[in-house]
């Protein structure tokens, strides 16, 4: 192109130049010509570099590293590591302890306690989460717990996201969404210590078991959700049936918002299935949180729980929590919880001779967040509802428990 | 009786026909409406008097994106602490990620402030460049633009009422905008000090140098070794002006000022975070106000 123009140019001017004053023309020729010269030189240099440039990216391309062209780091999952540890103090020795009962609940040497169970030091679990988008229709989430000596499956599920009219369906193994704090994890409840009712009842893992979810949200104004669950019923403490699968459950959740900053969630709950000894074992929950936003930071959130199971064979037992927790600041938070067995209609005669009227807890704890993925908490509580050594026995604990969440971010709960 | 009949029905078809669109804030929302105009009924998620890094995830929100045709997000990571969760149990297969009615405005802006490294030794770094981009009057261009463009692809038997809609809230916009910008390059504030880095696209487009950050990193309450560092980088660079946002404690900034002569201003940091940032247009002219006045 420039070199065309350059060239047309020369001639043009030759034309021009033919008859007259031929000397004076020659010099002027003479300029245009080395200028026409310059002018060529300079394309010239410009398209040899430009030549070298592509032949630069070309070998450049050849001497890229083609070891990533395979390369699947985008679709890795998601993953979130979970450390919970503690420093526990106790009036009690740590054998002692392992076989405490709760009368008409859980019988000595039956407790399951993988969480702070030991005077000193405990580091409860390492946690590893993980979760994928798989196709577009469906997510995984897997759980996994590392304890000391095992390693356990807490939760593995798949989850839609393409069911249409509200419906979504979890399948796997997962926590179990009837009542209010089931499906959370140890790390994510208010307070270190499980709910007498919840471990009472279900034991520390609470619902959770292979089985499949189906949950409904309603396009209404209010928020309202309907879920039911068919599940495999391992839990030992009420829907230990081995033979089949044997647990159902279903619940309502509905939320509104009072104003603008003070909100209302509350549940129905229903848990039916077999023990295993084939009793029939039904498990009522109701649930109601209020909460009160008192700045970005700050919130009044008070949760409260009412359980209880009836048995085939008549038996009658219920219990409930309360619980208060002020969020001050991002950093600090304190609360306080009261828990209370209501009702224990039951086979109590290998307790008689002890009083097992007025099972009761308090508990209170402090908490500070030096940052959104780490926690201590400082947590005192005084259990009247444990039997020791065939006596009633109060324990008085002291836990100061660090939690570390790293990795993917967790979201926030309400 | 017919024709009342006949209203009804149009009027029943009418209101049938209005796309339900969820905005995580204010300023989306309100650009929303100026393009969807009454095809549209908006619903903004996030309350603009809070943090918006920290939207309590309410249940109610879950009904909101239940029934939405269409999410808009700011994206960037601001909502990663709340959102995703509530996306997940709202059982709406439209707004889901990647479907065509989830919309990241993000991916439409040019960001700045993007980290070399990341690291949450940092603190809580925006990993994808800063997200605060609804401050500066200009990107409401470009998110009217693509706003428009969402629509006609969701709602193809409007895109001539959003294309006009657009048109005219542009042309409106723009006129806005050349008297903003001469107000502006007579602004005096040529240096300031804010809280989080929420402003910098504002600070950016009109030339004023943000000197620090009350916090010493993101998401990290003031520390006093910090805060007295920052008295002697106030005193240096002579600033006189120091944002504050709506939902952090004013008491470091207040304290820097006492200490420097510098003066505590409450910025918005998005429409309605306070009372006369009610509209786009008083949402800049706030926030024009307490910077430069
Ligand atoms: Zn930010």
């Amino acid at each position: 192109m420039y070199k065309k123009l350059a060239l047309f140019s020369f001639f043009a001017a030759v034309s021009l130049m033919a008859e007259s004053e031929i000397d004076t023309l020659k010099t002027q020729l003479q300029e245009q010509q080395t200028m026409t010269q310059l002018l060529l030189k300079k394309v010239n240099d410009l398209e040899k570099k430009d030549a070298q440039k592509d032949k630069e990216t070309l070998e450049g391309a050849f001497l890229q590293n083609t070891s990533a062209s395979f390369s699947q780091n985008a679709y890795l999952p998601d993953i979130a590591l979970v450390l919970n540890m503690s420093a526990v103090g106790r009036d009690l020795s740590n054998t002692q302890y392992e076989n405490f009962a709760i009368p008409g609940f859980i019988d000595a040497t039956d407790a399951e306690l993988p969480f702070n169970k030991d005077r000193g030091f405990n580091l409860n679990y390492a946690e590893v989460a993980m979760h994928s988008v798989v196709d577009p229709y469906f997510e995984v989430y897997t759980i996994f717990h590392l304890k000391r000596t095992e390693f356990e499956i807490g939760e593995a599920y798949v989850l839609t996201t393409s069911l249409p009219e509200g419906l979504r369906i979890k399948a796997g193994k997962f926590k179990s969404s009837f009542g209010r704090i089931n499906e959370k994890h140890q790390h994510s409840w208010n307070f270190d210590e499980q709910p007498i009712i919840y471990k009472a009842l279900f034991g520390p893992d609470a619902i959770s078991d292979a089985g499949i979810q189906l949950q409904w949200v309603a396009p209404t104004d209010t928020y309202t959700m309907v879920g039911v669950e068919a599940m495999q019923g391992t839990n030992e403490r009420s829907f230990g049936d081995i033979e089949e699968n044997n647990l159902y459950t279903a619940y309502v959740k509905s939320s509104l918002d009072i104003t603008d900053d003070l909100s209302i969630l509350g549940g129905v709950s229903l848990a039916h299935g077999k023990t295993a000894t084939k009793e029939q074992s039904d498990v009522y929950g109701v649930d109601l949180t209020l909460r009160e936003q008192l700045g970005s930071y700050s919130a009044l959130i008070w949760q409260s729980e009412f359980l209880q199971r009836n048995k085939g064979t008549g038996e009658k037992q219920s219990g409930l929590y309360t619980e208060v927790v002020y969020q001050y600041n991002k950093n600090y938070s304190g609360g306080v919880r009261y828990e209370k067995i209501t009702k224990n209609q039951t086979d109590l005669s290998i307790y008689s001779g002890i009083d097992t009227d007025n099972l009761q807890k308090y508990t209170a704890m402090l908490q500070y967040k030096p940052f959104a993925f780490s926690r201590l908490r400082l947590e005192y509580s005084y259990d009247a509802t444990k039997i020791i050594d065939g006596q009633r026995t109060d324990i008085n604990t002291v836990i100061l428990s660090l939690n570390i969440a790293a990795g993917a971010h967790g979201a926030h709960a309400y | 009786m017919k024709k009342i009949l006949w209203a009804s029905l149009v009027l029943a078809s009418s209101l049938f026909a209005t796309l339900k669109i969820d905005t995580t804030y204010a300023t989306l929302g309100a650009v929303t409406q100026e393009v969807g105009g009454d095809l549209v009924e908006v619903h903004v998620l996030g309350s603009s008097k809070y943090d918006p890094h920290f939207i309590v995830p309410k249940p109610s929100l879950l009904s909101k994106l239940r029934r939405a045709d269409l999410l808009i997000i700011n994206g960037g990571g601001l909502e990663v602490g709340w959102l995703p969760p509530l996306i997940r149990s709202a059982n709406n297969r439209k707004i889901q990620p990647g479907a065509e009615g989830f919309l990241d405005m993000s991916h439409f802006i040019k960001m700045i402030d993007k980290p070399t490294s990341v690291s949450r030794a940092f603190g809580d770094i925006h990993a994808q460049g800063n997200p605060h981009y609804v401050t500066d009057p200009h990107q409401v261009i470009v998110m009217a633009k693509v706003i428009a463009k969402k629509l006609a692809q969701i709602d193809p038997s409007h895109t001539q009422n959003y294309q006009h809609n657009l048109e005219k809230f542009l042309k409106k916009w723009e006129a806005y905008l050349k008297k903003f910008d001469l107000k502006m390059s007579q602004c005096t504030t040529k240096k300031v000090l804010q809280y989080h880095e929420l402003y910098n696209y504002f600070l950016k487009r009109y030339g004023i140098v943000s000197v620090g950050n009350i916090e010493p990193l993101p998401g990290i309450t003031p520390s006093s070794k910090h805060t007295l560092e920052l008295i002697g980088t106030v005193k240096e660079n002579g600033v006189k002006k120091i944002l504050q946002d709506v939902y952090h404690d004013k008491k470091a900034a207040e304290f820097i000022a006492a200490k420097t002569g510098a003066k505590v201003v409450v910025v918005p940091h998005d429409v309605g975070s306070v009372k006369a940032a009610d509209t786009l247009e008083d949402f800049y002219n706030t926030m024009a106000k307490s910077i430069c006045n």
